[in-house]
């Protein structure tokens, strides 16, 4: 029986039990049967699913079968019930679930009487749980569930292991990709593609999509069936078929209301008619690129001996008798003929292979551990304090739990007692908890709509729920087990000659658990303070142009639009309110964008090597001033500058200083592109221009050519820059007036200010470093009130030493210095152990940093300052107090 | 237990949807425990899911109507689990499904009326059609 199945066997114990006895069995026959077949489909994952919605319903049963049982016996129970609370053992005849009950009873009127304690402890444990059911939550849907395909373990991406690329995805030529798949023997498929941003023509606006390009048989590799019609296959692939589009569900719902009758039928993509032949279900993902729709690429019979594009993704699955490992060697061995075969092509080639989803994964890891742990500091933090403020009740409540053990109770029932009170605590903040989780999963999930992969397979699912469950019993029983513990293990007799008043002594464990939430609150706040400097340091960086009042649109023109888009141009700048318009092939801080060989004049590739490829940008030659890129030498490019004479480009400072450190490459010869596939004339650099951060404000520049429109008329997309004089806003509806007017079949994509484009590329870092601030912040807060609490409970407790101290003529200033100091001493020792804790755990964020190192003195500093601030002022309000005890009350009371 | 006033058919319209299900899914023949949720999952496509605790409590309100009884099974199948519980439709169980039946063709009616769903009668038959 699997484990899943036992547990919930033994849970029926919680029915009462003559229905336990009649029908438990019944009812596991069936859940076992349930359990068998989700382990047979789904595995472990399956049982815990089953499980978990098995959970809801049995509760309820519990309850109503409970609810029954009471309704008939309440009348004559009720008296019983208040002596039998605090008697044990327990007569022969109550069950482990009545004597339960009565604990929870016992422990929900104790809760009631101390309403202040009850709201403090639910909501920071509300806190507590539900930011970590979120985070678990997006880890869980991101990082640990396996890739909605069957055995994605078999599924792998090819890779580039010669160090030059930087996603480390190795980007094929068709040729490359056709002998990889012709030469590799462990993988059942092979198949690759490519993205990229189409129009399509349906049924009303022009639609600008995300279409992957496959080549071979994609789904295969994916082992995924469409919803209707078919899947493309590695037929679609050759010119003679008919032009095939299997449609996303998305994009079936939307543009044809899910009509099943489109299969067969025709819809325009990029100016070609194509059939669509399926759709996909509503469940699939396609892994590793956002897609609405998948176009099999249909090379002509020249190209597929292409060997100098490379853009293919390769990814396969893998026999199941095969490794990971064996695929690599054997790609290895494939890169190696490559590179003998086809020197001039596979310089240094070096190929290996990696799981699909560490590919599309591995990015965020660091980013969500480290929000998982910071979460996870949040409530140990948390359970220290409210295991403080039960300590404290404990003790007040001493005299209760000795009168209860004089009249027998055992040690166990009171630990029990105490350990029901603090599980119900965690149920109902738990519970809050899943609520307030759900707020901020959605809150985390709109903000990383675009920078999280996998974003949207991302919900408090059932496993997000059992952790949550989890979590709140941890919770519940790490906030209850050391008092009730200590509770327990108190001498009856002592404690009823002390009389039934508090007594003080849980001092001891009550400071460490102050200073262990000190320490965890600094190590969160260093990291909040790291995160935010290093934001700071981003949002200072010289992006090298004029953001402000910068419009940008995208607009596939295709490739013969040159005088149009000129033409755009030129009308665009008649629209009162705009002073500039350009266009550029890639925005900067947008990426990489494509690159080209660069083929330097004086400077001859040997034979049998492949030269260096360089980013590269289409711009009109007004595309400098319009945006604001200063010129270092040289000039801008004009119109005279022309593929078919004088043909000059402008290269940035980077790659000014990547080729020519010492020389002036102003008047060098360079030109883009393979022998038989140049993308330009040999053409001359004349001028220089300042970088722009493309990679991302804390990446370093990007080298890059431009060349402008007229030296490379081919270009088919292109963003529009269009700076204005007022608001861009104002001014937007005009100029998609007039692009609409130009190019009525191409969709208008991606409207936004340059502002706008610079937020959304610091949206992960801004995030992150708005989580963990908050989770510092709460942090601090709850640390404060457990130094508050600690420090006030002594004076309480020592208001009458503090009384007799005060009659023999010690000054406010000297019990006031007593209270601080021991608040201070706190203070100090967090302080210590949370600095070498942070020293310890920063390193683990120092690729999220960005200008300081992980061991930043000045974080350190102010955090170190604000935790002793804090400290220090949690310990004053209780000093104050201190002073104001009258010597004569003090020394009547008790 | 006949007899009792709750099992008044009519009185008890409308039905929950998972013991409307119930009822269906025994309408053709004596199903256990799992086999009914089975058959509920896969008749409405996963809408209506049972557990074996909500199933166990559809199952005892139901015995308790009188509206589905236990059967032992005269000749268990071959792995047949002695703790599986066989459960058939009773005469007034039949009955309560068919009221509930009726009461959904009515309210279809309703909606229908208001053109809320298409008119079965107005649909064209293309000719040459069947």
């Amino acid at each position: 029986m699997s484990l899943t199945s036992r547990a919930f066997r033994a849970l029926t114990r919680l029915l009462p039990a003559p229905v336990a006895e009649r029908d438990a069995e019944a009812i596991c026959a069936v859940y076992d049967e349930l359990d068998a077949e989700a382990h047979r489909m789904r595995g472990w994952i399956g049982g815990v699913t089953t499980l978990a919605t098995e959970l809801p319903g049995f509760f309820a049963l519990v309850v109503r079968e409970h609810a029954a049982g009471w309704r008939i016996r309440r009348s004559t129970r009720r008296q019983e019930r208040m002596l039998a609370s605090y008697q044990l053992p327990y007569s022969e005849d109550t069950s482990m679930v009545e004597s339960l009950l009565q604990d929870v009873r016992y422990a929900v009127r104790a809760l009631r009487k101390s309403v202040s304690f009850t709201a403090i402890a639910t909501a920071t444990l509300a806190l507590g749980i539900g930011a970590n059911t979120a985070i678990f939550s997006v880890v869980n849907g991101v990082l640990l569930q396996p890739l909605p395909f069957p055995r994605p373990d078999r599924i792998v991406t090819v890779m580039d292991r010669s160090g030059s690329g930087t996603s480390g995805i190795y980007g094929s030529s068709p040729a490359n990709f056709i002998d990889l798949r012709r030469d590799t023997r462990s993988a059942t498929h092979v198949a690759a593609f490519s993205t990229q941003r189409v129009t399509l023509l349906g049924p009303g606006e022009p639609e600008s999509m995300q279409a992957v390009t496959t080549v071979g048989d994609m789904f295969g590799v994916l082992g995924v069936r469409p919803l209707i019609g078919r899947t493309l296959s590695p037929n679609d692939d050759s010119p003679a078929s008919p032009a095939a589009v299997v449609l996303g569900y998305e994009t079936w719902q939307r543009l044809f209301g899910e009509d099943r009758s489109i299969i067969g039928k025709s819809v325009t993509i990029n100016r070609t008619p194509r059939v669509v032949v399926g759709v996909m279900p509503k469940e699939f993902r396609f892994a590793p690129a956002p897609a609405d729709l998948w176009i099999p690429e249909q090379w002509s019979a020249e190209y597929t001996g292409n060997r100098d594009q490379y853009y293919l993704q390769i990814i396969a699955r893998l026999r199941p008798s095969a490794t990971v490992e064996r695929f690599s060697a054997e790609l290895e061995a494939i890169a190696a003929r490559l590179r003998t075969d086809h020197a001039e092509f596979n310089t240094g080639l070096h190929l290996g292979a990696t799981l699909l989803k560490e590919t599309v994964v591995s990015n965020v890891r660091t980013r969500l551990f480290v929000l998982m742990g910071a979460v996870g500091f949040l409530l140990l933090i948390t359970c220290a304090n409210l295991a403080n403020l039960t300590l404290a009740r404990a003790s007040v409540r001493h005299g209760e739990f000795a009168v209860r053990r004089a009249l027998g109770a055992a040690r166990g029932r009171i630990v029990r007692q105490i350990l029901t009170e603090s599980l119900l605590l965690a149920t109902v903040g738990g519970a809050a908890g899943l609520l307030l989780g759900q707020l901020l999963l959605r809150v985390i999930v709109a903000a990383e709509k675009t920078s999280l992969p996998r974003v949207d397979e991302i919900a408090l699912d059932p496993t997000a729920f059992a952790f949550a469950i989890a979590a709140s019993l941890v919770a519940g029983i790490a906030v209850g087990l050391l008092p009730a513990l200590r509770a327990s293990t108190a001498s009856s007799m002592e404690a009823l000659r002390q009389g039934l008043r508090g007594s003080g002594t849980h001092q001891g464990a009550r400071s460490v658990l102050v200073v262990a939430e000190l320490a965890v609150a600094l190590m969160l706040l260093t990291g909040a303070g790291l995160l935010l400097r290093s934001f700071r340091q981003l949002l200072a960086v010289d992006t090298g142009f004029a953001t402000e009042r910068l419009l940008t649109m995208q607009l596939n023109v295709g490739n013969k639009s040159m005088e149009k888009v000129e033409e755009s141009v030129e009308r665009l700048r008649a629209i009162p309110g705009v002073r500039a318009v350009a266009v550029t092939s890639q925005l900067p801080v947008s990426g990489r964008g494509t690159g080209a060989w660069l083929n330097i004049a004086d400077r001859p590739t040997p034979p049998n090597e492949t030269p260096p490829a360089e980013a590269y940008r289409v711009i009109t030659p007004d595309y400098f001033s319009t945006v604001g890129i200063r010129l270092v030498r040289g000039r801008f490019p004009t119109s005279d500058d022309r593929a078919d004479r004088a043909s000059a480009v402008v290269v940035n400072e980077a790659l000014a200083k990547k080729y020519w450190p010492t020389e002036d490459p102003i008047g060098k010869q360079i030109r883009l592109g393979a022998p038989g596939n140049y993308l330009m004339p040999p053409s001359t650099i004349v001028g220089i221009v300042g970088n722009t951060p493309d990679a991302g404000l804390d990446a370093p520049p990007i080298p890059a050519v431009f060349m402008p429109l007229r030296v490379a008329p081919w270009w088919p997309a292109y963003t529009y820059v269009i700076r204005t004089s007022g608001s861009p806003a104002a001014a937007t509806s005009a100029v998609r007036r007039e692009l609409r007017a130009l190019f009525p079949t191409t969709a208008i994509r991606n409207v936004q200010t340059m502002d706008d484009v610079l937020h959304d590329s610091m949206a992960p870092a801004r995030l992150s470093m708005r989580l963990i601030s908050a989770f510092a912040i709460v942090a601090l807060i709850t640390a404060a009130l457990g130094v508050f609490g600690v420090l006030s409970f002594v004076v309480a407790q020592r208001t009458r030493e503090l009384g007799i101290r005060m009659a023999l003529g010690a000054a406010p200033g000297d019990v006031r210095r007593m209270v601080i100091g021991y608040g201070s001493r706190l203070a100090v020792g967090g302080l210590v152990i949370g600095l070498v804790g942070s020293f310890a755990l920063t390193r683990l964020i120092s690729t999220m940093l960005f200008g300081i190192t992980p061991t930043d003195p000045l974080t350190f500093g102010v955090v170190s300052a604000v935790l002793l601030g804090i400290g220090i002022l949690a310990s004053w309000l209780p000093a104050r107090r201190a002073t104001r005890i009258d010597p004569i009350v003090a020394l009547r009371s008790d | 237990m006949p007899g009792r006033p709750n099992s008044d058919v009519e009185s008890q319209t409308p039905l929950s949807a998972q013991v409307f299900q119930i009822l269906l899914s025994l309408l053709d023949e004596d199903l256990h425990g799992y086999a009914l949720i089975q058959d509920i999952r896969r008749r409405t496509d996963g809408e209506v899911v049972l557990t074996a605790s909500t199933l166990y409590a559809a199952a005892k309100r139901l015995l308790s109507s009188g509206w589905i009884e236990e059967v032992e099974h005269e000749t268990p199948p071959p792995g047949h689990d002695p703790r599986r519980r066989y459960y058939r439709i009773t005469a007034r169980g039949r009955e309560a499904a068919r009221a509930e039946a009726l009461r959904l063709e009515r309210l279809t009616a309703m909606a229908r009326d208001k053109r809320l769903l298409g008119g079965l009668r107005v649909t064209p038959q293309p000719k040459g059609s069947r």
